[in-house]
């Protein structure tokens, strides 16, 4: 018998083997079309093609250079305001119905005052990566610190902490086993945002890439586009994962305090 | 601050009521309750649950305001949580991002010491209360007894004048339990600290206090107060002693009745 780990492991590749064979002797024998969609050794090729000669590289770049900024922009007021307004009332009460009314717009729907608010730079696409990943971190802020242990704030107080270390020393910490998957829903949401933004109005990214592809009828390019793509996007929420579990080391055991 | 033997914290015909929720009736916790503490008083609040012991301590620590009496210290009023007055909670309370050291330091960097200053008294108090060692370890990584040591130390190292413990080792084992009543004995004789001691339990009772006061429920009120006429420090041995076990059993006997109905007729008298 296999420990399950290596079984699971095993039947993971199999089924993925599985389906890349299907797909490529469907592409072989003609059922389908293969310009339509390209096999699977097509666009390993082509991709190694793409990384080979920088394209990939520089569409990527392109692109992470823009979630970031977005994404670092709408962390950081996605933070503050959810500690705000989890923290007084009289804020929420004012701005709750607004946030809550303009939460479930989509981000892409925003585009076009986007490109009339701030041209066709990079600071639209910034706006609309930040527009996708501000609401995930404030919505698990604001839930964060509105759950803050009264106990907890109440052992601060009396042994003397002011607003200011209480903030960075009790509210903060004390939410972000909340934040951080709102953080990395937001890493997330920042990533199609960009992608999406990068369709409908770019020279660069990887978005601008499969566009363009596509004009030029380059279906294994518009293919290898979105493996980049997916490949990125998995990358992203690992590593988000990986900081998560050095940042919050106190949340190892799952135990309380 | 005042001289031992003075009052340092009143309770002035203090009440405090609850508001009732969703049309449910106010609940009174505390009717009347005068009590005056003295510098250095090792004070214990006995009772059965819901007597409001729980509810006066808040106020002494200022978490809460009274409804109608005043709660001074010092001969002034108490309106918010001050660090003269440290409190140890029945669930810890520590900060479980923070290590032993971390949490213990937290008062001491609230009070804009240097680094290196805290962190040497921070050592100090771990020490005293036998923690040396585990400075580096996370909450959740140590014994629920070991919590509390570090939850004491953190309350006593900023150098409170009175220290407020609410039913501090009510989730502990039996044995974990006499051995932390034990150290508690030893710390407030070392440091003649007041402290004011909420607990259910008339053994930690007698053996803590230098005087017991006694609470009923429903309404929340002062019953009865008794001096404890041990010596100090409070050694193991108190417990053999004719005077403890005197007030012990005279305790039982005051409070039995109240306590069976508390615990409902079901549970019978066994």
């Amino acid at each position: 018998m296999l420990p399950p780990r290596a079984k699971r492991l095993g039947l993971n590749l199999v089924g993925a083997a599985a389906i890349l064979l299907a797909w490529e002797a469907c592409a072989g024998l003609d059922i389908i079309n293969p310009f339509l969609l390209p096999p699977p050794s097509r666009l390993l090729s082509t991709f190694g093609e793409m990384l080979g000669n920088g394209l990939l590289l520089t569409h990527a770049a392109a692109s992470l250079e823009r979630v970031m900024v977005g994404f670092l922009i709408a962390a950081f007021m996605g933070m503050a305001a959810g500690v705000a307004l989890g923290w007084w009332n009289t804020a929420s009460e004012l701005l709750q119905p607004i946030i809550e009314a303009l939460r479930p717009i989509p981000p892409i729907a925003w585009t076009p005052l986007a490109i009339l608010w701030f041209g066709i730079g990079n600071a639209p696409r910034y706006f609309l990566v930040f527009v996708g990943a501000v609401f995930p971190v404030f919505v698990n802020t604001f839930a964060a610190v509105r759950g803050l242990d009264r106990t907890q704030i109440n052992a601060a107080l009396c042994l003397g902490a002011g607003s200011r270390l209480l903030l960075t020393d009790v509210v903060i910490p004390a939410s972000l086993p909340i934040i951080f998957p709102g953080l990395r829903i937001a890493l997330g949401v920042g990533w199609m945002c960009v992608v999406a933004a990068e369709l409908i109005a770019a020279q660069s990214g990887l978005g601008y890439l499969i566009q363009q592809s596509r004009l030029l009828l380059q279906t294994q390019n518009v293919l290898t586009g979105m493996i980049a793509i997916g490949i990125i996007g998995f990358a992203m929420n690992a590593g988000m994962l990986w900081l998560e579990r050095r940042l919050i080391p106190w949340r190892a055991a799952g135990a309380h305090p | 601050m005042s001289g031992r033997g003075l009052a340092q914290l009143s309770v002035r015909a203090v009440s405090k009521v609850f508001a009732g929720r969703n049309g449910i009736a106010e609940v009174p916790a505390l009717t009347g309750v005068n009590l005056e503490i003295r510098s250095g008083e090792f004070l214990v609040l006995l009772g059965p649950s819901g007597c409001g012991k729980s509810t006066l301590l808040n106020l002494l620590a200022g978490f809460t305001r009274p409804t109608s009496g005043a709660v001074l210290h010092d001969g002034e009023e108490i309106g918010a949580p001050d660090k003269r007055r440290t409190v140890v909670f029945q669930e810890y309370a520590l900060f479980p991002w923070k290590t032993v050291q971390q949490n213990v330091e937290f008062g001491l960097k609230a009070q804009g010491l240097p680094r290196r200053e805290r962190e040497d008294i921070a050592r100090e108090w771990l020490s005293v209360v036998r923690l040396s060692g585990f400075e580096d370890r996370y909450p959740h990584e140590i014994s629920g007894g070991m919590k509390q040591r570090a939850a004491i130390a953190r309350a006593i190292a900023p150098d409170p004048e009175v220290l407020l413990m609410d039913e501090p080792f009510g989730a502990l084992d039996a044995q974990t339990r006499v051995l932390l009543q034990e150290e508690v004995a030893r710390i407030s004789s070392e440091t003649g600290k007041t402290i004011v001691f909420v607990t259910h339990s008339i053994d930690e009772a007698v053996f803590l206090g230098d005087r017991i006061v006694v609470m009923s429920s429903r309404p929340g009120r002062v019953r009865e107060t008794h001096e404890v006429n041990l010596p100090r420090p409070r050694v193991p041995g108190v417990r053999v002693e004719k005077t403890y076990r005197e007030l012990v059993e005279m305790l039982w006997t005051s409070l039995r009745p109240e306590w069976q109905t508390e615990t409902g007729a079901a549970t019978g008298t066994a």
